[in-house]
């Protein structure tokens, strides 16, 4: 199953047909935060379009404002945040209602999964109580009902042995499983965006891989739209349609996933390429290194964000902020020193040939043996 | 640019055998308490200049194996042969002295320093707990080694440091004695992959220049392979497979470590995704199953998997696997048939 | 220069308060009043001249408010009530602060060290401060006050004897979750002796929740020291302190009232000072 069925990608609005109104539009967003006498730019400026059934991933390091953002949809973020800009799913405005408005929207139009599962289940209440509390919230249900929606959700996150589960505690399951029972409160009201904030980072890697699988395969069954925030970007070239990367609050490219992995442009994301760890590289290998620190949110200094880190930088990228938009079809970024297109990110890594049926060969490719940026 | 290392020459530094490690598992809300059979008879060795990379899941035991290699706390049972001595046998203060060249890096790198304390006094710590004269030339030595300026962070504390700056004070300290091994638990899996990649060079850079060895443990297979020479592959306990990184990874010969290569996401949008070969949850530490601990979730399991734990044996050059049907071998049709061996 | 990103705002639940005046305030406040009292307990009686708390003549007894030469009256035996305020401040702070400094100095050490060492030493010492937390403290109390006989310094010893079982459960509580941290591990494989463990790392540690505890635990000190001598077994009259001086005064409640007001009105400002700080500290030491 490849990921890109659906090979328009979102933002050009070329799916739903002309003049849908596409499920959720972010535009311009931004948070800032009072905290000890200091104010933190924590959001600064983010755009983005999102249809329904399509997987939009969040890619940011900490500190780069994906968890915020998305808990600005919610309105899960605390009084004195101060947010300004639009984001409206199906034509109506999130930001700015009051909180009974939101809990309405919360669990019936937009869910959220969280990272860690142990923290978020109450630990001493049964599970099967969990899902029917969140069934029976947004719909006057009898308990009988509840319970056979609760376990009818369970059989559809894959939890085993769904109705013993349900008479369990979270203690008496495992990471994974409590993952699933999240995704399956998250759905009890049919939620048509399911926002997945670092669900799977807390997870080993083959438990990582069946969720993701399942949130696939959910996606597909109750076309449903998923945001995935992540750190990282290879869960997002796996499984998501379209990626915005993000540094110190602001969108520095967008694009889908395909486009943006084999055609990078922010040198930001070109040095989280670099950095991620690959199989290919031979043991001992230097890494492309990009020098110092993630800017500090209270000085944000003039100009981009990641001029100081760069090495394309020039003097322009340190005097002014470069704008967000759409310098080719289908590809935002936000940079004055792009890179070219022939340096493209993935030069035949981790490509398994397709179709050799091989599950785990890795050979046959030649180890590439430029690298993505300089040395420091 | 650096060719990769190949087989490094060297007498054995490390030789680990038979570790056992078990925790009384605390009763938990009902859950009733048991044994945690965190390290099963695990052994392995690691020669001068070479790095050994563990890899595992949660529940996996590596980091207890590197507790255990450290004797903080002394694993039940086994030995462990440092430089020559067996620290297994050694009590307090000879334990202290033939542990000298032995340090550790730990995952998070805040709490692996003392909040009260300033960076020159943490790094200084092992030069006053082994009597080294002229502490204060050395650790001006030791912060330039790893990139921090003496004067710049010296009287710093930590919460006023980066997770990344922090690590490098961390290693600063474990380099203070010129330790011939280093161990390092998950020392790079909490910081943002860009001073990750920092991190990873300057462990380089210290292995180049000062001849360290490491024994490198993470759950991050890319990782892990990155750094190593060799991989060994941890399962609830029990060593999986052990080999040469390279051919570890492109011909792994236990299913497990098919299994997390093939969970592992892949960079490239346009290529086909894997099937997940293992399914099932993970089992319980504190009643694993019976003969081989991956049974429960493993493709290729028949009755003798259930019956009969499999021995480590060796099937190409220097890379050995715990199982009976390792890949490459054919699966009987026949239950309890011939062992399929190369 | 700490690093400051959105996750760390994240993780804060209330909103904390931007103003850096409020801070300053709410730490401003209780040090100002203690520094009253303190200084008026201490010094005043040194520098400004104050008549002899004791010794009175009977003559001049039951003096009005703003008397010349007595700004707050007198007591029954002719005494200045301001004097004797000041004096059995003095009194009840030298026994509320050594009371909970020995606290803090043996049930600290002795909780850390039992902690650190564990098995056989730290089951015998928790099982023996067990033994004396189970006893009502405050029978206990006046026993072992009225074997001893009332004196300041009994005081303080049989205040103390049970200010350490609490004392060495915190520092105990304390040690054995940092006994856990890394930075422990880290310092055991560089070589550091167990003495250097216990005063470098785990003191400096432990140290925070111990002075803030000492700091609420000052108040209740007072008032039990108050209490003590309020029946009698505390500070032995004619010698002031805030207890005796309201025990004498409810005699003539209802003729004097002042006599058992004004004590009253010093004790509850110093407590109050004391719980302030405290919690001000604990805000403050458990942000970092």
């Amino acid at each position: 199953m490849s990921v890109d069925e659906v090979t328009e990608p979102a933002l050009t609005g070329h799916d739903g047909g002309v003049g849908s109104v596409p499920l959720l539009e972010v535009t311009d967003l931004r948070v800032r935060f009072s905290t000890r006498g200091r104010r933190v730019q924590a959001v600064n400026g983010l755009s983005y379009r999102l249809e329904a059934g399509r997987m939009l991933a969040i890619i940011g390091e900490s500190g780069s404002g994906k968890s915020v953002s998305s808990r600005a949809l919610m309105g899960l973020l605390p009084g004195t945040a101060r947010i300004s800009g639009s984001a409206r799913f199906q034509g109506q405005e999130l930001l700015g209602l009051s909180e009974r408005e939101m809990r309405r929207h919360r669990g019936a139009d937009i869910a959220m999964v969280f990272q860690d599962p142990s923290r978020s289940l109450n630990p001493t209440m049964r599970i099967g109580t969990q899902i029917t509390e969140a069934v029976r919230a947004h719909a006057g249900l009898t308990r009988k009902a509840a319970y056979d929606r609760a376990v009818e959700l369970l059989h559809l996150v894959r939890l085993p042995a769904a109705e013993r589960r349900f008479h369990e505690y979270p203690h008496q399951l495992s990471g994974g499983m409590r993952q699933r029972v999240m995704i399956a409160i998250a759905l009890a009201a049919n939620p048509k965006l399911l926002i997945a904030d670092e669900a799977t980072t807390a997870l080993d890697v083959t438990t990582q891989a069946q969720i993701m699988e399942l949130l696939l395969e959910l996606q597909q069954r109750l076309d449903t739209a998923i945001i995935m925030i992540s750190h990282d970007l290879g869960l997002a070239a796996s499984y998501a349609h379209d990626v915005i990367v993000m540094y110190a609050g602001r969108a520095v490219e967008y694009a889908s996933a395909k486009r943006l992995f084999g055609h990078v442009r922010m040198p930001y994301t070109q040095a989280l390429l670099g950095a991620i760890p690959r199989l290919d590289r031979p043991p001992h290998a230097d890494l492309p290194v990009t020098p110092g620190q993630p800017p500090d949110l209270t000085d944000l200094p003039p100009g981009c964000p990641f001029a100081p880190r760069c090495f394309r930088a020039g003097q322009e990228c340190r005097e002014q902020e470069p704008p967000f938009t759409e310098h080719e079809a289908g590809h935002w970024w936000s940079c004055w020193h792009p890179c070219e297109d022939t340096v493209g990110a993935v030069q035949a890594v981790d490509t398994v040939e397709a179709g050799t049926g091989g599950r785990h060969r890795r050979t046959g490719v030649a180890p590439h043996g430029a690298t993505e940026g300089p040395r420091a | 640019m650096t060719a990769s290392v190949t087989q490094p020459a060297g007498e054995t530094l490390l030789s680990a055998r038979n570790l056992v490690q078990e925790f009384t598992a605390r009763g938990r809300g009902g859950v009733k308490g048991g044994v945690v059979h965190a390290v099963s008879d695990v052994s392995f060795d690691i020669r001068t200049g070479e790095t050994l990379g563990v890899v595992g899941e949660t529940g996996s035991g590596k980091s207890t194996l590197a507790r255990s290699v450290l004797q903080s706390p002394r694993p039940k049972s086994g030995e462990v042969h440092f430089q020559g001595t067996d620290l297994m046998r050694l009590k307090r203060g000879r334990l202290t002295e033939a542990r000298r060249q032995l340090q550790m890096v730990f995952q998070d790198p805040f709490a692996s320093l003392n909040p009260r304390w300033r960076v020159t006094e943490i790094v200084e710590e092992p030069l006053v707990g082994y009597r080294v004269p002229n502490r204060a030339g050395r650790v001006r030595e030791l912060l330039d080694l790893v990139g921090l300026n003496p004067d710049t962070f010296g009287r710093r504390r930590p919460h006023e440091l980066s997770g990344g700056q922090c690590q490098r004070v961390a290693i600063a300290r474990a380099i203070a004695l010129d330790p011939a091994l280093i161990v390092c638990d998950e020392a790079v899996s909490s910081l943002d992959v860009l001073i990750q990649a920092q991190v990873l060079n300057l462990f380089e850079r210290l292995r180049r220049d000062l001849g360290l060895s490491y024994l490198f443990i993470s759950h991050d297979l890319a990782l892990v392979k990155q750094v190593s020479d060799r991989v060994a592959v941890m399962h609830l306990g029990q060593l999986c497979e052990i080999g040469p990184a390279e051919s570890l990874y492109r011909a792994p010969l236990h299913p497990y470590t098919v299994a997390l290569l093939a969970s592992i996401p892949q960079l490239d949008p346009g290529a086909t995704r894997r099937p997940i070969t293992i399914h099932g949850e993970p089992p319980s530490p504190i009643s694993p199953p019976s003969g081989c601990r991956f049974r429960t979730r493993c493709p290729r399991a028949q009755e003798r998997c259930a019956s009969e734990a499999p021995v480590m044996a060796e099937l190409a050059q220097g890379h050995s696997v715990a199982c009976h049907f390792p890949e490459h071998a054919p699966v009987p049709a026949a239950a309890a048939g011939v062992r399929g061996q190369a | 220069m700490a690093m400051v990103d959105a996750s760390t705002v994240l993780r804060t639940e209330e909103p904390r308060r931007g103003r850096t005046w409020l801070r300053h305030v709410e730490l401003a406040v209780p040090v100002t009043l203690l520094v009253l009292v303190l200084g008026g307990c201490f010094l005043w009686p040194v520098i400004g001249a104050v008549p002899a708390p004791v010794g009175g003549n009977v003559l001049d007894s039951n003096l009005p408010m703003f008397s010349p030469g007595h700004l707050l009256g007198t007591d029954p035996n002719g005494n200045d009530v301001w004097s004797r305020i000041l004096y059995g401040g003095r009194n009840s702070l030298i026994v509320g602060v050594s009371v909970n400094l020995l606290g803090l100095l043996v049930g600290g050490t002795l909780g850390a060290v039992s902690a650190f060492l564990g098995g056989l030493t730290d089951t015998i010492i928790m099982r023996v401060l067990d033994v004396l937390i189970a006893f009502p403290s405050l029978v206990l109390v006046l026993a072992v006050a009225q074997s001893l006989g009332p004196s300041q310094l009994n005081t303080i010893f049989a205040l103390a004897f049970f200010s350490v079982p609490a004392f060495a459960r915190i520092a105990r509580a304390a040690t054995l979750s940092l006994r856990e941290r890394p930075f422990m591990a880290a310092a055991a494989l560089c070589g550091t002796k167990t003495r250097r463990m216990l005063f470098r790392h785990i003191a400096p540690n432990i140290a925070p929740q111990l002075i803030t505890f000492s700091m609420l635990g000052m108040g209740v000190t007072i008032v039990i020291e108050g209490a003590l001598s309020f029946l009698g077994l505390g500070i032995p009259a004619p010698a002031p302190s805030w207890g005796n001086m309201i025990s004498e005064g409810q005699q003539s409640l209802s003729a004097t009232p002042m006599l058992v007001v004004w004590p009253c009105v010093a004790l509850f400002l110093t407590v109050l000072a004391f719980n302030l700080l405290g919690e001000t500290l604990r805000s403050r030491w458990s942000d970092r």
